[in-house]
């Protein structure tokens, strides 16, 4: 169904696709001409899709890089009006690749509907760049869902903006888009302070509904591997792979094996929200190498980890905290860290 | 009544064109500029440069590099006075009383390119612009606006300390030589803002006031009163007026978007209305100029704690926490939130937001007001000129909210508010 804004465009795993259960979860990533499987369930709806993209779950996790650079190169080419992908229900690797392929592509400015389950790890991997509707675990709730992922799609495919999260059924994207409205943020202050004094709470920003809990005491320190992260930009002088001093959105990691502390002579920080001076002058009261090493010696820890992990901690959107911080501690489990000693600034 | 508690009366003066010619004064609603002379009132030994140069609204222009915006104020009967301490060079007492003549329609820009100027730790300043133009104009609070943009260049060898006070006197005297053309001439409308101690105001009435939040953490990140770089300040309770009145300008350059320019002290839309529903909606207990951005737990808690006592001294029954600038000063602004509550002062915050969430939050802030989120990206645009810089200014990329002067201000002077999307 293309419309005068360009392809419909479906995306798959391999099962959904036809091409085979999990004996092909490593099929590299295929271009169907018209609708497959989910997709004449989308037709259905009143949403045919004009090319199916779809890829092995196994294949996309395994090669991402590779896969993602496959799938996005046709999206360039065929400029799609819209993106479905999925549903994915309950599955977490077909979700993953649902939520990638649906944050690249919204980067480049294609509308994106999903479907998935709220708890999927496609909903982060999303990054709240496709709108995902929330869907039951498995394949039953298909009847459920694809009419809302549909009615979603055509709106977007239309170029337009598509209500509230509740109203059009789905997840509530995180995403906040400027507006200019009538009043002043002064007056609105005060009325929502003079209704406040009469009991009614209201609020234009509701609480982070993210809450990050302290992680449960190491049972055995001596027995874990420690690693050290700070966000207080610490680097070896000169900055040589330009930690941004501001608003970074990534992260460096740099080796300590062998290093007792940290030299004033080698290390720095490039952190823009705070007096660096003292930080300069000892490197340590950011990345406590010294402090770390004499508990490695001392047996209270079982051992140091061979590099610390450093970013810039300021003015840093949410959105790029978290992915930070995820990809950090994805990083430490690989590595089978057990404890990390976390320094702010 | 001494003369403290005089009224302070604001005359406006609105202008509709702004056109150039060879002296500088006012026809009607038409302000006829003499950019030469202009330039020339501006200059000082620290400034290598000065030009001037008028853009209007629609104008397909990109101004750069972009310090403040002042609006143009003259003391009618105290010429001496006007941005007093700035001017003056503080020589006497001042009282925010008397009249100012102010031109509506009218904003002047300050601009100096300090990374081309070699100025030490010019590269963390970020990117500031106003687009008079294209998708980003609706960023700009003063889009209507005539800007008269004065560029400066520092002299080289100037200490950058000695060279920014040099670009804000510039800025400052354009101003005011612009407002002067107005002088001895009837306004189109007179604002008068007398103490709200003088006004009848029934004591059944809510008392709410202002915690204006403002930080000054050294050349080029400073906040000025009264002349004078404010540095670490306790919480001070101050005459309402005083921002109204030009008591307070801008000389920090960080975050645009969250950047109090002199111009949103001066319009203090919040000290506005809390005057002029004093003794009808509500009476208004007072304005607490609080610290910002402090560095550690123990002086945000302090600052935060301090800031509740002066409320409840003022006998506050509500407060508006308004915040300057982005990151570290959320949390002092939830910090007071939270210390006005536990007195049992109802407090609503004034916050921009970035993409997904808030640097901080503690649950008493459960009424906040949004004054946009800082990260949304808005269309790229090709301007037909660009002033202020001979760099890109990303012309034809898209420009984070973050970098339009004074598109989120956290005072509650701008319109722009973030909703789900």
């Amino acid at each position: 169904m293309t419309t005068a804004r360009g392809p419909i465009v479906h995306y798959l795993n391999q099962f959904f696709a036809g091409l085979g259960g999990e004996e092909a979860a490593g099929h590299e990533a295929v271009r169907i001409d018209g609708p497959v499987g989910p997709g004449r369930a989308l037709a259905a709806a009143g949403l045919a899709p004009d090319v199916t993209l779809a890829c092995g779950d196994d294949r996309f996790g395994e090669h991402e890089e590779e896969s993602l650079g496959t799938l996005l190169a046709w999206l360039d080419q065929l400029r799609p009006a819209v993106l479905v992908c999925g549903p994915a229900f309950g599955s977490g690797r077909y979700g993953y690749a649902c939520g990638v392929l649906a944050r690249e592509a919204g980067r480049r400015g294609i509308p994106v509907v999903t479907a998935m389950t709220p708890d999927s790890p496609g909903v982060i991997a999303a990054e709240g760049a496709a709108y995902v509707v929330p869907s039951g675990s498995n394949v039953a709730a298909m009847k459920d869902v694809v009419p809302v992922v549909a009615r979603l799609a055509l709106t977007l495919a239309a170029g337009d903006q598509p209500g509230p999260p509740d109203e059009e059924g789905y997840l509530p994207r995180a995403r906040r888009a400027n507006v200019l409205v009538e009043r002043t943020g002064a007056e609105r202050a005060i009325e929502l302070v003079l209704v406040k004094l009469r009991g009614d709470v209201r609020t234009e920003i509701e609480p982070p509904a993210e809450l990050v809990h302290p992680a449960p005491a190491v049972a055995d320190p001596r027995t874990v591997t420690v690693a050290l992260v700070t966000e207080s930009g610490c680097v070896p002088v000169g900055n040589p792979d330009r930690l941004q001093t501001r608003r970074a959105a990534t992260w460096l990691r740099y080796p300590i094996d062998g290093l007792g502390s940290l030299d004033a002579d080698a290390y720095t920080s490039v952190h823009a929200g705070f007096d660096t001076s003292n930080a300069q002058a000892d490197p340590n009261r950011l990345v406590p190498l010294d402090a770390a090493r004499a508990l490695e010696r001392d047996g209270a820890i079982g051992r140091l980890h061979g590099e610390f992990y450093t970013t810039s901690g300021v003015d840093t959107p949410v959105a790029s905290a978290v992915a930070i911080g995820r990809e950090i501690a994805a990083a430490l489990r690989e590595a089978q860290v057990g404890a990390v000693i976390l320094t702010g600034t | 009544m001494s003369s403290t508690l005089a009224d302070l009366s604001i005359a406006t003066f609105a202008i509709h064109e702004v056109v150039e010619g060879t002296r500088t004064g006012r026809d009607g609603s038409t302000l006829v500029v003499d950019v030469p002379q202009l330039a020339v009132g501006a200059r000082s030994d620290a400034l290598a440069e000065v030009t001037v140069e008028v853009v209007r609204p629609d104008d397909p222009v990109r101004i750069a590099n972009v310090l403040d915006v002042v609006l143009p104020d003259v003391g009618a009967d105290d010429l001496d006075g006007t941005f007093p301490g700035l001017l003056d060079h503080g020589r006497r007492e001042w009282f925010p009383t008397g009249r100012i003549h102010r031109v509506d329609g009218v904003v002047v820009l300050s601009v100096c390119d300090w990374r081309a100027a070699g100025a030490p730790d010019a590269d963390e300043l970020p990117d500031a612009y106003v687009d008079m133009a294209g998708p980003g104009v609706d960023r700009n609070p003063w889009a209507g606006d005539v800007a008269v943009v004065v560029r400066c260049v520092p002299a080289p060898g100037v200490p950058v300390a000695d060279a920014d006070a040099a670009v804000r006197r510039a800025s400052l005297l354009v101003a005011r030589a612009l407002a002067s053309t107005t002088l001895g001439e009837s306004p189109d409308r007179i604002d008068l803002c007398r103490h709200p101690s003088t006004v009848e105001a029934a004591p059944d009435l809510p008392a709410l006031a202002a915690v204006l939040q403002i930080a000054s953490e050294g050349p080029l990140v400073d906040t000025f009163r009264l002349g004078r770089a404010m540095g670490t300040f306790a919480p001070t309770v101050v005459d309402p007026r005083e921002p109204l009145a030009g008591a307070i300008v801008s000389g920090a350059y960080d975050w645009p978007a969250v950047r109090n320019v002199t111009a949103v002290y001066q319009g203090s839309a919040l000290v506005r209305e809390l005057l002029a529903g004093h003794g009808e909606r509500f009476r208004m207990a007072g304005l607490v100029l609080a610290p910002g951005y402090l560095d550690g737990a123990d002086e945000k808690q302090r600052a935060a704690s301090r800031t509740a006592e002066l409320l409840a001294e003022l006998d506050a029954d509500a407060a508006v926490c308004t915040t300057f600038s982005s990151g570290n000063s959320h949390t002092d602004t939830m910090l007071t939130i939270r210390a006005c509550e536990q007195r049992g002062i109802a407090a609503v915050g004034v916050l921009a937001e970035t993409n997904g969430g808030l640097t901080d939050h503690v649950p008493e802030a459960d009424c906040l007001v949004s004054t946009g989120n800082e990260d949304e990206l808005v269309d790229a645009w090709t301007p037909e000129r660009v002033i202020g810089t001979e760099g890109d200014a990303r012309v034809g990329e898209q420009v984070p909210t973050w970098a339009y002067v004074g598109a989120c201000v956290e005072t509650g002077d701008a319109r722009l508010t973030a909703v789900p999307a």
